[in-house]
């Protein structure tokens, strides 16, 4: 539990996520809180269908929870309307997909820019190249998403998402379709991200080298939190995850 | 493979509905047409029928040449035959009874001094005492007239001039002065209220004799037959009392059934050409209802690409591919043919529902569906779908197998061999163009002569810069969208980037509305064109100060000339009267005037001419009719009336501005006592007035109005209100065709629907995107609508530019006819704005889908 000095950034308490009705109802979410600390780096682990991703758009405010309560900082976002989540989104939060992170006719500057534009503000310059130079674009910002590696554009999805300042950074499987090298390369940027900027950063990741980067890995099983690691190493995390039987 | 075909159509009914509409409506609108010229040309069957109903055969004068029926104003003008006639009839053998017939011109006046009038004729018959040839009068109230002030009037006229039996009405006639009839009758005319909008007033016969000029003859003998004698035995008998008697050369007799049947033809003929006119509106709904078809398979198969490529992966030939494309085509026509079918019945019967609001009573008689009619509209949607997906269905074949495991498997395109073939295509059908507009072509060369031809041009012309038009619609989208990119940001930036990443959609979807937009501009164009030319033409001519114009265009009686003539001594006053002719076996029109036209119109009159000798006999010949036919003043002119033959009428003089001379150009003017003499109708068409020099101008209208306060049905129009009259005709034309128009447009904005919701269910995951990273539902309409707008604009200035050029090229093959360019630029201005505001009104519903799409559905990876 974070101390009484530290904000906390995003936190859930008791929910509830119900797919479908009756006989074919899905539990995907069974009473589950959660507090992310903000400037912290907390990665999402747990079998395929634990509800990961399910967790990770609640908190997002992609998707709706059946009952309890998500808060983004000190905001309610359970129970805004539709209008104001958006807004709430694009201020405050940022978003790294598995894949199709791109606008396709717009080049990867235009992407990156794309939410402030969306808000009419004036990008900030300075942070700007800043976010650029971290995950190491300056060469590839007239080049549109198919003349980008798929690294590449992942990159982009991490500036983008960094370029508004926001609260906090979801990140559902950003490596999953990448290589090897490709994945050390982005989970690198996520982490200077965190410890340069002092960016909250929620992961899901099926990687333990991936989650071993984090500060702390949350392990998900049939929608509940089955078990928490502070500090982990990969072989602590492969070794849990055999536990829990992936 | 039909299982996929099937669950795919299946899955997708909402898209084949949207895309159903567009060849529905056109489908449709060939089918109304076709149903609704039917249904009327069976009705004036019936009514025909029941107008001559219990004459067996008729005996009429001769008709010495068909009068041509194109453009001519004039009643088919046939001698009338003696009252001694009858009593031959009457002793032919076989001939039961026998009696002879009038009609004319008649115009009833209400009781509030209105004329009772509408775009059909006014007229004035005789009503016999014999019952058996008084069938169709179906009398309501009162009794046949048998007295010289007494009338019977059809129900629909006397409930619009307010008259019962016993009440007083007043009538107008050509020749004889206006009389007060007390109302004997009021009758139906068979079951229907009236004879298809014509007014009827119906006299004794002597007294119809009297009113309608035909003192001592008739218009024809009806004959009926003794029972158990046939029409045509009746008719061959009657032939044979001809015979003898030594009248064949100058009366014939014809059966009743063919009598309808020649009736009911005319009309036809007419109705013919109505159909025709509607036809090919018809056919340009559906042309653009073709490209729609097109857009929306071309956009399928791109987006089934991967199913498509899956489905070659495992196994399926190209031709198994295309056909599953042409089987969902089939379904489509099919489904919207029937459809189709069914929605222009309905629009037919609401047509006619249209026409008694117009006062036309049709009598009842159920809807007409020829064989012909189903026939045409199943195959014509069927084959138009076929044909529009064909190109999209052979492109699936050559989707690769990659496609299935691909993310940007990129489908194939027929590469610049497109743009190859759209250049030929184009250059072909602005040759045949310029071919229809200045070569003189003839129906013997072509289908449909110039006319047909300029047709296929245009229709070639579409297809060809259709075809051409991705090449532009990039530069194109990305300049009209500047203005939104501008205005509204990123939302802006955004439509303008999507309406010009797939070119060729955007372009397929601009041109459907290009081709209404094309015709509707070079209709304006060519309208605008003509009414300067027109208007300048009566600037330049014009010298009288006053017209007499028959309400609703129709003609008046010549009392109201020589009254306006006792209203302003020392002024003058010329009548203007139409009729046709024949010379050297053609048929010719000729415009009848007195001998001091010169005075009210410029027709310059070269000098030479024997005005005098005009006056009492003699013709002026156009420079042009007079050159190509070596027509020299001093010559007589063998000219065939129909009603008098042949006539050496001397030419009295050569003119050489036909302009001033109405719509018709005239090239031939008659002497008015010429005219008196050889037409049986004496019908003013107009009537220039000039006041006499010393008269203010307020004094001679305040002394024309006073005295054509007799005749209710002639207006007075100083030269400014006898201008717009003319024009107004011009405006309605012009109106019409943009309303028949219309419907081919709102096929286009449908298209533009289609597209745009098939491409937002392509760019699913994009929208899911972008709604997640921070964009409102409020930019996703914005943005989807702006597409909507830069597609709607483009295809507009497409249209356009296409349209001005049509307009000028068949205004410079019209130069001889003085017509001189014109170009309407606030109608075109407004057109652009109304497609703009259309573009964004067709955005609104895939505005709404994209923006109420979920975004966690669009942003699932798997
Ligand atoms: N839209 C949906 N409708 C029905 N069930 C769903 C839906 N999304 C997810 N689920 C179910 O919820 C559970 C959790 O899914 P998810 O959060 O995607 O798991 P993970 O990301 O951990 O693999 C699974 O059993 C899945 O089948
Ligand atoms: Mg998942």
């Amino acid at each position: 539990m974070p101390g009484a000095d530290t904000k906390v950034a995003s936190h859930a308490v008791d929910i509830t996520k119900v797919y479908g009705k009756g006989d074919t109802a899905v539990r995907a979410l069974d009473g589950l809180s959660i507090e992310v600390p903000s400037g912290r780096f907390i990665a999402i682990m747990g079998p395929s269908g634990s509800g990961k991703s399910t967790l990770l758009h609640c908190l997002a405010g992609l998707d709706r929870v059946t009952s309890g309560q998500i808060f983004l900082e000190e905001q309610e976002i359970s129970a805004i309307s539709e209008k104001d989540l958006t807004l709430v989104r694009r201020e405050k939060m940022g978003f790294i997909f598995q894949a199709y992170n791109l606008i396709p006719m717009l080049d990867a500057e235009e992407n990156i820019l794309l939410p402030l534009k969306l808000a009419g503000k004036e990008p900030d310059r300075d942070w700007f190249d800043r976010v650029v130079d971290t995950v190491g674009l300056r060469d590839r910002l007239r080049h549109r998403p198919d003349e980008l590696s798929g690294g590449q554009q992942q990159r982009v999805a991490v500036a983008r998402a960094l370029v508004t300042r926001p609260a906090v950074i979801f990140a559902d499987e950003p490596t999953g379709n990448l290589d090897t090298k490709a994945s050390a390369e982005l989970l690198g940027f996520i982490s200077d991200a965190v410890e340069e900027f002092g960016q909250t950063v929620v992961m899901v990741t099926h990687d333990p080298l991936g989650a071993s980067r984090s500060e702390r890995v949350v392990f998900l099983v049939d929608g509940k939190i089955v078990d928490e690691m502070p500090k982990p190493t990969p072989d602590k995390i492969l070794d849990r995850m055999k536990e829990l039987g992936d | 493979m039909w299982e996929v075909t099937r669950k795919g159509l299946l899955a997708h009914k909402f898209r084949l509905l949207l895309t159903s509409i567009s060849i529905v409506l056109g489908v449709g609108f060939v089918a109304g047409t076709f149903v609704f010229t039917d249904t009327i040309g069976s009705v004036f069957d019936h009514l025909f029928t029941q107008t001559t109903s219990g004459t067996d055969a008729v005996v009429r004068a001769k008709l010495p040449f068909k009068v041509s029926s194109a453009g001519s104003n004039s009643q088919a003008d046939r001698a009338p035959v003696p009252d001694s006639l009858v009593p031959v009839v009457r002793s032919t053998d076989g001939v039961a009874d026998a009696q002879g017939s009038v009609s004319g011109y008649a115009l009833v006046i209400g009781k509030d001094g209105k004329a009772i009038q509408g775009q059909a004729p006014t007229l004035g018959v005789s009503w016999g005492s014999i019952p058996r040839f008084a069938k169709s009068f179906n009398v309501e109230q009162g009794a046949r007239p048998t007295r010289p002030d007494e009338v019977g009037l059809d129900q629909t006229t006397a409930d619009k001039a307010k008259v019962r039996v016993g009440d007083t009405v007043h009538v107008d006639f050509l020749t004889v002065a206006p009389q007060d009839f007390k109302v004997s009758a009021v009758f139906k005319f068979g079951d229907a209220g009236n004879l298809a909008g014509a007014t009827l007033a119906a006299f004794e016969p002597t007294t119809a004799q009297r009113v309608l000029n035909k003192v001592g003859v008739w218009d024809e003998v009806d004959a009926a037959a003794k029972s158990g004698v046939s029409q045509a035995g009746l008719r061959d008998n009657l032939r044979a009392q001809l015979q003898r008697t030594g009248l064949t050369d100058r009366y014939e007799t014809i059966t009743q059934k063919a009598l309808a049947k020649e009736t009911a033809n005319t009309i036809k003929q007419g109705l013919s050409f109505f159909n025709t006119f509607l036809l090919i509106f018809a056919l340009v709904a559906l042309f653009v209802g073709a490209f729609i078809i097109y857009n929306t398979f071309s956009i399928i198969v791109a987006q089934r690409a991967r199913e498509l490529g899956l489905l070659k992966a495992v196994g399926a030939s190209g031709r198994q591919v295309t056909w599953s494309v042409a089987v969902e085509a089939l379904a489509t026509g099919v489904f919207s043919s029937i459809v189709g079918l069914a929605f222009g019945i309905f629009v037919a019967s609401g047509l006619q529902g249209l026409l008694k609001s117009f006062g036309v009573d049709l009598p009842s008689g159920g809807i007409v569906l020829k064989p012909r009619t189903v026939i045409v509209a199943i195959i014509l949607g069927i084959v138009v779908t076929l044909v529009s997906a064909l190109s999209p269905a052979r492109r699936a074949a050559r989707v690769p197998p990659v496609a299935a495991i691909q993310d940007h498997a990129v489908t194939p395109t027929s590469g610049c061999r497109r743009y190859v073939i759209g250049g030929i295509v184009t250059g072909v059908g602005v040759v045949l163009l310029f071919l229809g507009l200045f070569a003189n072509v003839k129906s013997s060369d072509f289908p449909g002569g110039a006319g047909g031809l300029v047709g296929v041009a245009a229709f070639l012309v579409f297809v060809g810069v259709a075809m051409l038009s991705p090449v532009i619609a990039g530069p194109a989208a990305l300049a009209l969208g500047w203005p939104s990119a501008h205005i509204r940001g990123v939302t802006g930036e955004l439509a303008r980037e999507n309406a010009a990443r797939n070119t060729r959609r955007t372009a397929s979807t601009a041109a459907a509305l290009m081709i209404g937009l094309a015709l509707i501009t070079f209709v304006s164009t060519f309208g605008a064109s003509a009414k300067k030319s027109f208007a300048d033409a009566i600037d330049r001519t014009n010298r009288a100060d006053f017209q007499l114009a028959g309400k609703h265009f129709g003609g008046f009686a010549p009392p109201a000339a020589q009254t306006a003539r006792q209203a302003l001594p020392g002024g003058t006053v010329v009548e203007f009267r139409e009729g046709a002719w024949q010379y050297n076996g053609a048929g010719k029109q000729l415009v009848g005037s007195t001998a001091d036209l010169g005075q009210v119109v410029d027709i310059k009159l070269r000098s030479g001419a024997d005005l005098n000798g005009f006056a009492t006999t003699g013709v002026l010949v156009y420079k042009d009719a007079a050159k190509s036919n070596k027509l020299k003043v001093g010559q007589t002119l063998p000219m065939r009336f129909s009603a008098t033959g042949v006539k050496q009428i001397p030419i009295r003089g050569i003119y050489d501005d036909n302009k001033g001379l109405g719509v018709n150009f005239t090239s031939y003017i008659l002497s008015l006592r010429d005219y008196e003499a050889n037409y049986t109708t004496q019908l003013d068409l107009g009537t220039a007035v000039r006041k006499p020099s010393a008269m203010s101008a307020s004094a001679a209208r305040a002394a024309l109005d006073k005295a054509m306060t007799a005749f209710p049905n002639v207006d007075v129009q100083d030269n400014a209100q006898a201008k717009d009259a003319q024009l107004s005709q011009f405006n309605t034309i012009i109106n019409l065709m943009g309303a028949l128009l219309l419907l081919a447009i709102i096929i286009a904005l449908i298209g533009i629907v289609n597209t745009l919701a098939l491409s937002i269910y392509e760019r699913t995951r994009e929208i899911g995107l972008l709604r997640a990273v921070g964009m409102t539902r409020r930019q996703m309409k914005r943005m989807v609508r702006s597409e909507a707008v830069i597609i709607a604009v483009f295809g507009t200035l497409l249209g356009v530019v296409i349209g001005l050029l049509f307009g000028r090229a068949i205004v410079a093959s019209l130069h001889n006819d003085g017509i001189v360019f014109a170009v309407p630029v606030g109608q075109i201005v407004g057109f652009v704005i109304l497609a703009a505001l259309a573009g964004l009104f067709a955005g609104t519903f895939p505005a709404r889908r994209a923006a109420n799409l979920d975004i966690l559905k669009a942003i699932s990876t798997d």
